[in-house]
């Protein structure tokens, strides 16, 4: 069975007003079913880019994306966005629910758009807000009532809802406290346990603890294991006595 | 995206700004309030035109011949016999004389006629009935009244007056019928009782002359009137000997056709003025509205971002804020045929002084009908199409990644 995900050669030039940005340079990267897989990298390096075109959000300038073995780039715009309502799943870093909506519509809003029955709607939403151990007391709250934390992990079972391929996360605790994060990352931990792919992309090093692979992003390309092992010995060795390395910011 | 879920979406983004949709849709409120008290208002003339003087009125042709002799029933007579172009041709005759009863005594418009008026005019009895052609030939002191005269008689409109006598002039009179209205009736303040009596009565006893006032042919359904009204015309300069420069003076014919046209083009101006307004104000609104939902695209560019993540097509953006637009419009639309017509209401007495001459009697009652609403709700949906087009597809031709973080 192909990969979730099989990126070759991409990248991503944005063009605007100041001049040319090489966001991405050639990034080529695999992952397969089940894995949880963490992108990191120091801001500005790409990895939003990166999250965009892993999400069919965005094109790649040159390169190919497959996802569950399709060429992305063939798509017209109603096919990508038909691949995003059925095999995608997002979470952001501001969350982005609908704030006057109750939790429950926001978890549902997806089914909207990949005709799921009105009548097996609710069931898939509890279903996905039991995954993420959002106690039902809260189902009718509007969203804007909840706390970050509480937040984020209904934005999880938004993106669980429409049981997809690839959940992609931005940044999915860089509005929580430490403990919040926590949380929010044994929820994602738990899902890949379930055999869910998750790519989580962060700049903080705690977070890719909990992921099964992490990979470094650096000026628009990943770095290859040599390059990282150097890394994380130059950042030992810069900071003598201190156990793990401290976040970028 | 299921029509369902639109209308879920549609409702819950105008229940989020109901303020503002409020404010929003005043334009159009106000030019569908215009068209809907115009149609119903001119509706109301026509039923009333059509109404005053039966099915028939379009057939009805007024006839006048002032020569150097009163025409008689005779002539009436021998009009019915030469002029192929009427199913009948009757006629009445113009007096006044005092009315009383025990108590009251009021001046009367009294009209005298054959019992074949009653069926050319169509007339409808609230109670009695109409002469009979015994009566005629006897020349009984029989009358029909209007209700109004019965309120002006009796104090009462329903009063059942129906064989009571009053008297006309010296001679006692039997009522006979009572009529809704009476056709022929010629203004009068509102304590003048309105008559019709026996065409022999009124020449004998009132008048003291056998010459008939005024003269209605009732042409064939479907005739060209104009038509009819030049033949009549021609008839009466060969019958009578009038010379073609006379014929201005010594003859008045015209069909109530004409008459209602003439109201029509009126009507038709005024129809103009006020479809004028309606035009202004939906345009204005309109303008509101591609205002207001260039502000929502706006203020909702995140939840457009999100919502193309999480695969909604351009198509369903689009859908989404039209159909907000169409919503706004449409609502809009029912308050506005809802104040439209409470509205003609009070336009009413104001138009039919100005269509029907000043004091008239003639009631207008505003007539909405469903193809009405349908056709201001066609309006309303066309202008939710027109103005919320642009701004729905400026919301669905945004990037999802900018839109996403959009600050
Ligand atoms: N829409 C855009 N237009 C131009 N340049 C952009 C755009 N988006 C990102 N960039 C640039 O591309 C580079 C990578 O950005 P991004 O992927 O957002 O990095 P990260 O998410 O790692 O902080 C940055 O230099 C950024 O300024
Ligand atoms: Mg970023």
């Amino acid at each position: 069975m192909a990969a979730v995900l099989d990126v070759s050669g991409v990248h991503r030039i944005y063009e605007s007003a100041a001049g040319y940005t090489h966001a991405l340079r050639g990034v080529s990267l695999t992952v397969e079913r089940g894995e949880f897989l963490c992108v990191m990298g120091p801001s500005g390096s790409g990895k939003s880019t990166l999250m965009n075109i892993l999400g069919c959000l965005d094109r790649p300038t040159s390169g190919t994306y497959k996802l569950e073995g399709i060429d992305v780039s063939q798509l017209d715009d109603d096919e990508l966005a038909e691949l995003r309502a059925l095999r995608l799943g997002f979470v952001f870093q501001s969350f982005n629910l609908l704030p006057r909506a109750t939790v429950m519509r926001n978890v549902q809003l997806p089914l909207v758009y990949c005709d799921v029955a009105p009548s097996k709607r609710v069931e898939r939403a509890v279903r996905a807000l039991r995954a993420v151990s959002l106690p039902a007391e809260y189902y009718d709250h509007r969203s804007n009532e909840l706390s970050g934390g509480q937040m984020q992990r209904v934005a999880i079972a938004r993106a669980l809802v429409n049981d997809p391929a690839l959940i992609l996360a931005d940044e999915p605790t860089g509005n929580l406290d430490s403990a919040t994060s926590e949380m929010v990352l044994k929820t994602f931990a738990r899902l890949r346990d379930e055999g869910k792919t998750i790519v989580l992309i962060t700049h903080d090093p705690e977070v890719s603890v909990w992921a099964n692979r992490t990979v470094h992003i650096r000026d628009g390309k990943l770095l290859t294991d040599e390059e990282e092992r150097a890394l994380v010995e130059a950042a030992i060795a810069a900071r003598p006595g201190q156990g793990a390395g401290r976040g970028h910011t | 995206m299921r029509v369902r879920d639109l209308a879920v979406e549609t409702w819950s983004a105008l229940d989020a700004n109901r303020g503002r949709s409020a404010l929003t849709v005043l334009g159009i409120v106000i030019g569908i309030s215009a068209v809907i008290a115009m149609t119903a208002l001119i509706g109301g003339i026509n039923r009333a035109l059509v109404g005053e003087l039966g099915l028939s009125q379009a057939q009805l042709v007024y006839i006048n011949v002032w020569i150097d002799r009163d025409l008689t029933y005779d002539d009436v007579d021998k009009m019915a016999r030469d002029l192929t172009d009427y199913d009948m041709v009757v006629a009445s005759s113009y007096g006044s004389a005092t009315v009383t009863t025990g108590k009251k005594k009021a001046s009367g418009n009294l009209v005298g006629v054959k019992p074949e008026y009653f069926k050319a005019m169509g007339t409808k009895f609230v109670d009695g009935r109409a002469f009979t052609d015994a009566e005629e030939r006897a020349g009984t002191m029989a009358i029909i009244l209007d209700k109004e005269s019965v309120r002006v008689l009796f104090g009462d409109a329903d009063a059942k007056v129906v064989g009571q006598t009053v008297r006309v002039g010296n001679d006692e009179c039997t009522i006979v019928g009572v009529v809704e209205r009476s056709a022929d009736a010629y203004g009068g303040d509102n304590e003048t009782v309105n008559g019709i009596m026996p065409f022999s009565a009124m020449a004998t006893r009132v008048n003291g002359s056998q010459a008939v006032s005024q003269i209605m042919g009732f042409a064939h359904e479907g005739s060209n009137m104009e038509q009819v009204v030049n033949r009549t015309k021609d008839y009466l300069a060969l019958t009578y000997n009038i010379a073609e420069d006379m014929r201005e003076d010594s003859m008045y014919v015209y069909s109530m056709q004409s008459m209602i046209d003439q109201v029509n083009t009126t009507m038709s101006s005024f129809s103009l003025l006020m479809t004028a307004v309606a035009g202004v104000s939906l345009l204005v609104g309109g303008i509101g509205i591609m205002n207001m939902m260039l502000t929502n695209v706006t203020e909702r560019i995140r939840e457009i971002g999100l919502r193309k993540a999480l695969g909604a097509r351009r198509s369903d953006i689009t859908r989404q804020f039209m159909l907000e637009s169409i919503c706004l419009c449409v609502t809009g639309g029912l308050i506005g045929v809802a104040l439209g017509y409470a509205g003609s209401f009070a336009l009413t007495g104001l138009v039919a002084d100005a269509f029907m001459g000043e004091g008239s009697t003639v009631a207008v009652t505003p007539v909405i009908d469903v193809g009405t609403v349908l056709f201001a709700t066609g309006i309303c949906v066309a202008t939710g199409v027109v103005f919320g087009w642009y701004p729905a597809r400026r919301a669905a031709k945004l990037d999802p990644v900018e839109s996403l973080h959009y600050q």
